[in-house]
């Protein structure tokens, strides 16, 4: 069994669940043009982006000898949940004998549930399942962590230096073998990043920007432009609002301690979208209230192209815009997208951004 | 008091229903004007570019019905038609999304969420808002839910003996048409049944001597028994009906070619499109998609239908001379 999965966000704790279970591992390369273009050409042409994106990804990692897709479905209404079924769909027409394991929640239908987590397991003892499980969860907490960090540092550098650390250590990260590591290998990642040059900005000229939206474009960054790396770049500090970890503690944890602060994001988008339609509309609308009470100077709306839910929080944010007067930038991300669009369009909202707080400084 | 039904989305399916609740609780019931092109510019102009073209036609038709001074615009939101099973994240937030596009519109809006465990959507449960914002009686509510439901169910006993929307909204003596061939048409009711935005669709199959059958027209247990061959359904009531219509046309003989009619950016159609597609080639069944949006052209829906069916009749043609032993 050689497993491959999607590709989002940093592939190395799937990578590090899997080959800690004992498992072949193929994972998939960064999507590139390449991924890109595979995807578009098999998939229905009005598919989301993120299906194409992964349906891309699947298809690369076969050539290099996968044969099991592991996968997460959901409930709906938003596509994503479907993506599983429909991928297994167009694989198997172009000829593919792949397996897919997709995970549901357990009580749509049991008995598969428990099939697939006995194929995950493997001859794993169930100790051994749920310290894998703890170290990667550490991993996926301690990876977010130094990565606000980095997000936050990077508008402020002298010379390019973090996006080249940021990649070493992720390359750390992958080596880990136990929680230890993942102590070990945060405590230096933390000193690397505090020993790099810092170009100090007065603080009433720091801009701070949130990037909410669809969570595969808002976490991908070779699918959306690099938007964090750009932003940086124009010297502003950045926050998402998805993280890996924040997914699984909401999603994945029972508990009621680890959901409060997504209920708290659920509660504020009330107001707008009233009940959960489905993907992250809600949190996004949520989130651009959240942001916004946080003092961040602006927000980026990412979605892909035709996304259902984020739409319904697209025809919203006109509204929270006129009604608090506040800067809001939708992007639409797709095979079409081109960089220099996306740029000018960033340049032009910082400028905004900039101009905007400069008159409040000088009616002060 | 008026209350304003816009001609959109879900005014094919259930404006019967509507009708009957609303007259027999004493209001005034008005509907926006047909689709025309002044309505889909408005919606065209107001709504999000990027959304798909029903939801620019509603955003018209609500607009329409401000002109006409109503007191309120019925805008309900379709939550779910049965367990486990939505609808698409549009209708979901369709409320939310018409408050968002315009200010002050909030008062307008009669709105109250429809979860329900059949299309059957007459559970008192889901109308209680309306005893407090329309001053009625939980008696006369029920009553009229009642009468409601009776009307809904006798305008579908007729939909589903064959008779099209269309006919029963609009004419009193309603027709049913025949022709030599059949297509099976697969398509959300506001897709097949607006004339507007769909280029008359159903006149251009009548004009080439065409019967088509449509999903609303198929009972409900049989789309359901073809639903049975997936593990998971998807996601969205109306399409689930559209799949299982679509196995049931693509096994049954006397339907001879289907048609897929999908609007521009339509997010479940795009999950369900691979699906038609692979199996009807599998099951050896004609199939064609038909996309449809605000710049759709006349002559390009006739001239698709055309080559479709001609090639069609000439499969059926051969296959019946071949059976006689000429060729």
């Amino acid at each position: 069994m050689k497993i491959t999965f999607p590709y989002m966000g940093s592939p190395y704790m799937y990578e590090k669940l899997f080959s800690l279970l004992g498992h072949e591992v193929i994972t998939p390369p960064r999507p590139s043009q390449r991924t890109i273009n595979y995807g578009v050409k098999y998939s229905p042409e009005f598919a989301c982006f993120p299906l194409k994106v992964i349906l891309g990804t699947y298809l690369e990692a076969l050539e290099l000898g996968a044969d099991t897709i592991v996968t997460s479905g959901g409930n709906g209404p938003c596509r994503a949940g479907y993506y599983g079924e429909a991928q297994k769909k167009i694989l198997q027409n172009m000829g593919y004998d792949v397996e897919f394991i997709i995970f549901d929640e357990p009580k749509r239908d049991w008995k598969t549930f428990l099939e697939n987590v006995k194929k995950i397991k493997g001859n794993n003892s169930w100790r051994q399942v749920i310290k894998t499980v703890k170290i990667v969860y550490d991993m996926a907490k301690s990876m977010d962590k130094v990565e606000k960090i980095v997000e936050t540092k990077r508008a402020y550098e002298c010379n390019k230096e973090f996006t080249k650390v940021w990649h070493e250590i992720t390359e750390e990260y992958r080596k880990i073998e136990s929680s230890e590591d993942v102590k070990r290998v945060e405590k230096k990642a933390i000193e690397r990043l505090n020993s790099i040059k810092i170009c100090e900005v007065p603080e009433e000229e720091k801009i701070k920007i949130g990037i909410v939206g669809e969570i595969y474009v808002v976490m991908e960054p070779s699918i959306n432009g690099n938007i964090e790396e750009v932003l940086n770049a124009y010297g502003a500090e950045v926050e998402r609002s998805h993280y890996i970890s924040e997914w699984i503690d909401f999603n994945l944890i029972p508990l009621p301690f680890y959901k409060e602060k997504e209920h708290q994001i659920l509660k504020k988008g009330e107001k707008y979208i009233e009940i959960i339609i489905g993907g992250h509309a809600k949190q996004s609308v949520g989130a651009i209230i959240d942001f916004m009470e946080r003092g961040f100077d602006g927000v980026i709306h990412l979605k892909p192209f035709g996304c259902l839910p984020e739409l319904v929080s697209q025809s919203v944010i006109d509204k929270i815009m006129r009604e608090y007067d506040y800067p809001i930038l939708s992007l639409s991300v797709d095979e079409q997208m081109a960089i220099a669009n996306v740029l000018t369009r960033i340049e032009a909202f910082l400028d905004v951004i900039k101009l905007k707080k400069h008159r409040k400084r000088i009616a002060r | 008091m008026k209350i304003g039904i816009p001609k959109a989305l879900m005014y094919y399916f259930y404006y019967p229903f509507w009708k009957t609740l609303f007259e027999s609780l004493g209001f005034e019931v008005v509907t926006s004007d047909d689709t025309s092109k002044s309505i889909l510019d408005i919606g065209v102009k107001e709504a999000v570019a990027e959304i798909c073209v029903p939801m620019k036609v509603y955003t018209g038709h609500v607009l329409n019905l401000l002109d006409k001074s109503v007191d309120y615009i019925y805008i309900p939101r379709f939550v779910s038609l049965r367990k486990g099973i939505f609808m698409c994240p549009k209708f979901m937030g369709l409320p939310d999304m018409i408050k968002g596009l315009f200010d002050g519109i909030e008062n307008k809006i009669l709105t109250h969420n429809i979860v329900s465990k059949s299309t059957d959507i007459s559970e008192f449960h889901n109308y209680t808002v309306f005893i407090d914002k329309l001053g009625v009686s939980r008696k006369d509510l029920k009553n009229a839910l009642k009468k409601a439901r009776d009307k809904w169910l006798e305008f579908r006993a007729l939909n589903k003996q064959g008779y099209d929307i269309n006919e029963l909204l609009t004419s009193d003596k309603p027709k049913k048409y025949d022709g030599d061939i059949t297509i099976g048409l697969i398509g959300y009711v506001y897709n097949v049944y607006d004339r507007f935005v769909n280029m008359d669709l159903l006149n251009v199959f009548r004009k080439l001597n065409i019967k088509v059958v449509t999903f609303d027209m198929m009972e409900e247990r049989i789309i359901q028994r073809q639903l049975k061959k997936f593990k998971k359904n998807m996601f969205w009531e109306f399409t689930n009906m559209l799949l299982g219509t679509a196995y049931e046309f693509m096994e049954r003989d006397d339907i001879d070619g289907i048609i897929h009619i999908t609007a521009f950016g339509c997010g479940p159609d795009s999950i369900l499109e691979p699906f038609l597609t692979i199996d009807s080639e599998k099951h050896k069944k004609p199939f064609m998609t038909l996309r449809i949006d605000e710049q759709t052209g006349e002559s390009h829906v006739i001239t698709r239908v055309e080559a479709f069916t001609d090639l069609i009749r000439i499969k059926k043609y051969k296959a019946e001379k071949s059976v006689e032993g000429v060729i």
